[in-house]
């Protein structure tokens, strides 16, 4: 009896679930396993910024609950962190040491946190949250901290601080219309959401860089470019997010910014596709790459992987693009799902 | 007993005894330098074979001077290789393997020897006595300066010829000052010579000097002339203003002129010269510099410390593109036409080809372009009838024999651009080679070295020390002056930390399987899957052993051994014997001196 074949997807996010079911909707048989370094089910992410307000609970972040994948045979393995691929001899290498073999894989490990080169050097100073891991540490520094300095800044970066605002916090909000993710903020929108802020009684600053960033007895000190200091008790940095690839880099699977794959999401190894946050996708009409950082297109396109590499071959195309209101300036996208 | 036989460790603070026993034994066995090739990951790295966990040995017990030394017996530029080295060592370093973290910074404790060793060091030197042979060395190049000094110890009168005012190759001409500040790089150069090298300045062989006159002349003669022409990108619009070759731009920068760059500068390829061209830009005035590459940044030959300091310095690097055309407006460039490019496989290395795009073409503005996409050697100036290996000078197998009589060569000319720990460790391989032809016999040899040692001190807590990040220059005071260093190397207690992160692969630990008792007890602390139950083990070509065939069924079992190649030298398995019989063995890579 030939064996059954093992369908591996890496990431428990839209793209990896989707992916998930699509493999068992077409093969019944298939083993289906989905591995995650998070140690939690699959959730929104969106729902963040909220959850370590601590406004909502663990429950209210879940899509859906654990007994779906019991029902469709699902293999869940949360909390395991895949440290290397090997495609040549098709195994995944865990780093607690233990090896998984497939015969299809799905890469969807999402984003990394976006960080400037100009702030590597403070990196241990700052906090992220860009899944569950790092929410969750954060939660706990949320609500003991009276001060919070946010570096922005990215649509999650506003979420933030919406839901900070009703802890009562004091906010220093320092972001840079330049690197403003995911569209660069031009003519006077860097002035207006200055102006917004300030009527919400938020100090924000646009486009003053960071000198210095030191810490002392858990008070953190930031200097800046134009001579401004804050002193806070945490630093948080939100500049977007940008594929989350560490990992697989060398390992043969072609990557530039994300994981490069063409129009069917398939890489430059025949049994490995790549998709959501984490895909550099080519597309032959514009005859140039694109990368999607958002729910819904993560959602499609993990779904079409699933189904090119069980044969079909489905091209495919980022969602239409919508209008987002973001404190008060308009921002067009076509990734970023208004929820 | 003997006092001598016995020291106190300090650190544990109280006067346990460590026998110290000297039984030390030689081996030219082939499954040794197997042994050495498979376990001793880094030095097998390093094109010079450089004892890197001897030299970082040396650190940790705060003996800079000693670590240099250990260096500069294969490696007579320590202080400058510290600094720009290609690292291929880290790459192969058993700290950075997936489940231990990061590599241990090989490249800057080498830097911290040279930086943090007395002012008074003492240079030492192994003389031979004089032959009286003459030989010349042509170009004074890492490679050039690399064999003229391992001649001299041998006892040769050397002189090298250098077409240039001033020696030091590409260190000198090409790396800018603000990764290798010149002091460092005159105060190497000046120890070679006190050994009397006649070093002629500003003779360009070819010129009044002809290559022939020095074959007549000399006893021998290498060639160590580098890659001094830049490949052209035959792009049209190449000849505008503005439009500069790499190579010539980065010597003009270091001969003290400024090149106008103006704001947008966009440099064409990713090697050790795009980097170092982007970054001279910025410098130069230039406020968007972009690095744009065929293939993709994983596939820059440089490593990563350089890109990283490069994108601190606001550099762009942009994948998967490839220039079409310059265009200019009154003889000045203007803007630039690129297309992309996608990845295909190819069987042979490197594996990876970027092809064009049809019809993808977009376009930039630009103030001035660099094209930074690959060097290769100027062969006019040799003036009899030699074979070429391309643009390269032609040398046998294994060899730095060339196709004419009397004449060797070494370093880029020969290999092809590549970097400076290859170029002198050929050059002194190559004055080896040169050596065994006017005497008739070898006088140096490789060989493996064992010596019985108590395990080592390290703290199975210095296995979790985070690589120790060299201090930088912040930005702005990087720009301030052109030459200001940007890597400031570590302070003494930074470096003894950073070497103390080291395993020591150089430490065989080895089960005697007559005296064990198959008790488990070393398998039960072992911090990883190092002491393995096996049934077989793979025999390699060189009878040196591969890998373990392991088994769970103990009437399989035909031994208990550990697996050097995952060991991390914790010394677990050593405390936790109860029959003691784990032996640990200093296993090193030397060079044994024939005539001694
Ligand atoms: C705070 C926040 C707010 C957001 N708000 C919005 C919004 O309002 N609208 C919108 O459209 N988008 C929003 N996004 C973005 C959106 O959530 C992502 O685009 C989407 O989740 C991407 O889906 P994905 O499946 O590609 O990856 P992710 O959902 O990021 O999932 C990646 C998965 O891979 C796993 N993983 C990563 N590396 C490894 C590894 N080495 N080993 C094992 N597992 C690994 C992770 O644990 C995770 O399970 C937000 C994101 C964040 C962080
Ligand atoms: C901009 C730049 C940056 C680099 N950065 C690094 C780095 O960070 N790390 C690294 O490892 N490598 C780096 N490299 C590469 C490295 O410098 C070279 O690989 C190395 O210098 C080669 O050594 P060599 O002795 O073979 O040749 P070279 O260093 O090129 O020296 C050749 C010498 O021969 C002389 N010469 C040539 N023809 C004649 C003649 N006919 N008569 C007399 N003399 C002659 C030349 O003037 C020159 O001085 C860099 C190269 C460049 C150009
Ligand atoms: S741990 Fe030390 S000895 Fe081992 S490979 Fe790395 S530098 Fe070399
Ligand atoms: S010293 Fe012993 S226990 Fe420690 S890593 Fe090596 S074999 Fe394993």
């Amino acid at each position: 009896m030939p064996k059954k074949d093992h369908y591996v997807i890496i990431g428990n996010g839209p793209a990896g679930n989707s992916a998930a079911d699509a493999f068992r909707a077409n093969d019944k048989d298939a083993r289906v396993t989905i591995i995650s370094d998070e140690a939690f089910s699959f959730f929104y992410r969106h729902k963040l910024p909220q959850f370590v307000a601590g406004n909502i609970g663990e429950d209210d972040l879940k899509v859906r609950p654990y007994s779906v994948y019991k029902e469709q045979n699902i293999r869940l393995r949360l909390g395991q962190c895949v440290d290397r691929i090997d495609p040549e001899e098709k195994i995944l290498y865990l780093r607690h040491m233990e090896k998984v073999g497939y015969t299809k894989l799905v890469i969807a490990t999402g984003g990394s946190p976006r960080i400037l080169p100009s702030l590597t050097s403070f990196e241990k100073h700052l906090r992220f949250m860009t899944g569950y891991n790092n929410a969750i540490k954060l939660m706990p520094e949320i609500q003991k901290a009276k001060t919070i300095t946010i570096l922005g800044g990215d649509l999650i970066s506003f979420e933030l601080v919406k839901a900070l605002r009703t802890m009562k916090k004091k906010i220093f909000f320092i972001f840079y219309s330049k690197c403003f993710w995911p569209v660069e903020l031009t003519g006077n929108m860097s002035a207006k959401i200055c102006a917004n802020m300030k009527k919400k009684n938020i100090e924000a600053y646009a486009d003053d860089t960071v000198e210095t960033l030191t810490e002392k007895g858990n008070l953190y000190t930031l200097k800046t470019a134009s001579g401004r200091t804050f002193k806070s008790d945490l630093v948080c940095c939100f500049l977007g997010l940008v594929p989350n690839i560490g990992y697989i880099i060398g390992s043969g699977i072609d990557t530039e910014r994300g994981v490069l794959v063409n129009e069917f999401m398939q890489t430059n190894y025949k049994d490995i596709y790549a998709c959501g946050d984490c895909a550099q996708i080519y597309d032959p009409k514009l005859k140039d790459y694109w990368i999607s950082i958002g729910w819904s297109n993560a959602g499609l396109q993990g779904k079409i992987a699933a189904m090119n590499l069980l044969g079909s071959s489905k091209v495919v195309k980022p969602l239409p693009k919508s209008i987002r209101d973001v404190v008060g300036i308009k921002i067009q996208t076509s990734w970023w799902d208004h929820f | 007993m003997k006092e001598k036989d016995f020291y106190f460790n300090k650190e544990q603070g109280h006067a346990r005894a460590i026998k110290i026993i000297k039984e030390v034994r030689f081996s030219e066995d082939s499954r040794d330098y197997g042994y050495m090739a498979e376990n001793v990951p880094c030095q097998d790295g390093c094109p010079a074979i450089t004892n890197i966990p001897g030299y970082i040995r040396c650190i940790s017990e705060e003996r800079f001077g000693r670590s240099y030394e250990l260096n500069r017996m294969y490696n007579i530029f320590p202080g400058v290789l510290g600094r720009i080295c290609s690292r291929p060592c880290e790459k192969r370093c058993r700290h950075g393997e997936a489940d231990l973290g990061e590599p241990v910074n090989i490249c800057h404790l080498k830097r911290s020897a040279a930086d943090l060793k007395s002012s008074w060091h003492r240079i030492k030197e192994n003389l031979y006595a004089p032959t009286g042979y003459k030989i010349a060395v042509v170009g004074a190049g890492p490679a050039g300066l690399a064999s003229a000094h391992e001649l001299a110890t041998l006892g040769h009168k050397v002189t090298v010829f250098e077409a240039m005012e001033q020696p030091g190759g590409m260190l000198m001409h090409g790396i800018p000052e603000f990764r290798l500040p010149r002091d460092i790089l005159d105060l190497e150069i000046k120890n070679i010579l006190r050994l009397g090298v006649d070093l002629e300045l500003g003779v360009e062989i070819g010129k009044r000097t002809s290559l022939k006159s020095l074959l007549k002349d000399y006893d021998a003669v290498i060639t160590a002339t580098g890659c001094m022409n830049a490949f052209s990108a035959n792009l049209p619009g190449e000849d505008l203003d503005g439009v500069y070759s790499g190579l010539d731009f980065m010597m003009r920068v270091n001969n003290g002129e400024r090149p106008k760059v103006g704001k947008e500068v966009a440099v064409i390829g990713g090697g050790f010269t795009a980097i170092d061209c982007s970054r001279m830009a910025i410098r130069l005035g230039a406020s968007k510099v972009s690095v744009n590459l065929r293939r993709t940044e994983e596939n820059m030959r440089i490593d990563e410390h350089e890109k990283n300091e490069a994108k601190f310095e606001k550099i762009r690097i942009y994948g998967l593109v490839r220039p079409v055309r310059i265009t200019g407006k009154n003889g000045r460039v203007k803007s630039m036409t690129m297309e992309r490019t996608r990845l295909i496989y190819t069987p042979e290395p490197p594996f990876r080809k970027a092809v064009p795009i049809e019809n993808s073409e977009f376009t930039i503005p630009v103030d001035s372009v660099i094209i930074a996409i690959g060097q290769y050697p100027e062969t006019g100036f040799i003036d009899t009838k030699i074979k070429l290996d391309g643009h390269r000078i032609w040398t046998s197998s294994d060899s730095y024999r060339t196709s004419v009589k009397k004449l060797y060569a070494a370093g880029d000319c020969v290999t092809g651009a590549t970097d400076v720990i290859n170029a002198v460790a050929n050059g002194r391989q190559a004055a080896q080679e040169v050596d065994e032809f006017l005497i008739r016999r070898k006088r140096k040899k490789r060989i493996v070295r064992f010596e019985a040692s108590a395990p080592s001190d390290r703290k199975r807590s210095d296995d979790f020390i985070p690589q120790v990040k060299l201090p930088v220059l912040d930005r702005n005071s990087r720009f301030k002056k052109i030459t200001n260093e940007v890597e400031l190397g570590y302070d003494h207690e930074s470096a003894f930390k950073e070497a103390k992160r080291c395993y020591l692969c150089n430490l065989k630990f080895e089960i005697d399987v007559d005296r064990c008792i198959y008790c488990s007890a070393c398998i039960d602390v072992a911090p990883r899957d190092c002491i393995k139950l096996i049934r077989d083990v793979e025999v390699k070509k060189d009878g040196s052993y591969g890998d373990y065939e392991e088994t769970t069924n103990w009437r399989n079992v035909v031994a208990i051994a550990i697996d050097n190649k995952r060991c991390i030298r914790c010394g677990k398995c050593v405390e936790a014997c109860p029959m003691d019989c784990i032996s640990v063995t200093k296993v090193e890579l030397i060079e044994q001196d024939l005539e001694a």
